[in-house]
């Protein structure tokens, strides 16, 4: 609702969640209303991507559910090797990257308070540690949370304004809890965004389906990392040639 | 209270879910001192009305225990017949999805010394579950109904509630809300506004 000017929505195929949505769901897309993603000084917000989440290995999730509770396993290292091709292609590119991890202060988690309703051993908090193949590099910026959204209690939206952001790419995890409120947040602070499917993972396929789904038709463009780097580098070449 | 996945969703989701998400599964409760936050939906979405009556229901429950009613309403849309706000009832716009997104619902739950929520209204997938959320990051111990949300898609409703019960709210009946609001559990009595008596 009150989404700025309206774009005919683009159809490709396949889709990132084909086979989890149901007709009378698909045919909401027909009324779709997204403020289209476009811009020449992109950003990407990189969500939750630390250790803990590719703990025990590319094995199935109900697999390694008893000894990592929170590892989304096969899916997290399935994303992981395009985020890598897209960290190269937006550094080459001069696109920000900014980088989204949990705040571990032991002061800032007093008892009882937690972003979600999960009951859970506490992690070694060593491993909200982001990824060392996904680690920032000098110069780019951090945000330390503590809720689900990357905007919540956090500089991000600052951040995006001293970066002169006028577009956000979204990635990272859950697809359908942190990465997602990220993406409600980017939205109704007025970006264009795009949410690129191979780099968002969950530990459940189908929530990561349903809620990809669900953000395209409300909140974002839902691309692959392909699309992603040809539309980043496009963006880009429009800025320098109006410089 | 029925079990914690009879709900909505048992038809949309798998046992691998169900087992995926087994650490989430706990008591659920309506919070202390709540009040009742209604997410009014934005014009023009075409949403089936099963879940106004039951929602109705609630805000006549809430009323009568003299809990604090907040209306959040979107910008161009009037409130949904049969719950429209009373004229001591704050209505909150709110230009986005979330109730809290640039509006002054925050400081108007704490002025109205509300300490948890129970939340109704739509869409499910959209207004309703981005208020949840941040219902939820704001610290706010947040109750729901089943049968006082709604959405124009079934599939992203149950998906909706699937995955705020799991991670951001304490989904149960109508019935059983009601209950835990008799019960005192909620802690209503001791909200100073409250006109029942005292149990």
């Amino acid at each position: 609702m009150n989404a700025p000017p309206v774009s005919t929505p683009q159809v490709t195929s396949p889709r990132a969640w084909d086979g989890a949505i149901d007709a009378a769901s698909l045919a909401l897309l027909a009324r779709r209303k997204v403020r289209p993603f476009a811009g020449t000084r992109p950003v990407i917000v990189a969500v939750d991507l630390y250790d803990l989440v590719y703990d025990g290995g590319a094995k199935p999730v109900t697999e390694l559910m008893a000894d990592f509770p929170a590892s989304c396993g096969e899916h997290a290292w399935r994303a992981l090797p395009p985020t890598v091709e897209l960290y190269a292609a937006a550094r080459a590119s001069g696109v920000p990257i900014v980088h989204v991890t949990y705040d571990t202060r032991l002061e800032t988690d007093p008892r009882g308070i937690h972003p979600t309703n999960r009951k859970r051993r506490q992690p070694d908090l060593a491993l909200y540690k982001i990824k060392d193949e996904l680690a920032p590099v000098a110069g780019e910026l951090v945000v330390y949370k503590k809720r689900a959204s990357a905007f919540f209690g956090t500089p991000l939206a600052a951040f995006l304004n001293e970066l002169g952001a006028d577009s956000i790419f979204v990635i990272g995890e859950s697809t359908s809890g942190c990465a997602r409120s990220s993406v409600v947040e980017a939205w109704s602070l007025g970006y264009p965004v795009a949410v690129i499917s191979d780099c968002c993972f969950d530990r459940s396929e189908l929530a990561h389906k349903a809620s990809l789904f669900d953000m395209h038709l409300k909140y974002a463009e839902v691309i692959d990392v392909n699309a992603a780097i040809s539309r980043m580098r496009a963006m880009i070449t429009k800025r320098a040639g109006q410089a | 209270m029925r079990d914690f996945e009879d709900y909505c969703w048992r038809d949309a989701v798998s046992a691998t879910e169900l087992h995926i998400y087994a650490a989430y599964v706990r008591e659920r409760m309506v919070g202390k001192r709540p009040a009742l936050l209604i997410v009014h939906p934005g014009a023009g979405i075409e949403i089936a009305p099963a879940w106004i009556a039951p929602a109705a229901q609630l805000l006549a429950e809430a009323r009568l225990r003299g809990m604090p009613v907040v209306h959040s309403l979107p910008p161009g849309a009037a409130a949904v017949a049969k719950l429209e706000p009373l004229a001591a009832e704050p209505v909150c716009a709110r230009p986005c999805e979330s109730a809290f997104f640039s509006s002054d619902l925050e400081r108007t739950l704490t002025t109205n010394k509300a300490q948890s929520l129970v939340v109704c209204g739509a869409p499910t997938s959209g207004a309703l579950r981005a208020s949840v959320i941040e219902s939820k990051s704001y610290g706010y111990k947040v109750a729901l109904a089943e049968e006082t949300v709604g959405d124009e898609s079934a599939f992203l409703h149950k998906m909706a509630l699937f995955d705020m019960a799991h991670k951001y709210g304490d989904v149960m009946s109508l019935a059983e809300l009601i209950e835990q609001l008799d019960a005192g559990k909620a802690g209503i009595l001791e909200h100073p506004s409250a006109e029942i008596p005292q149990a």
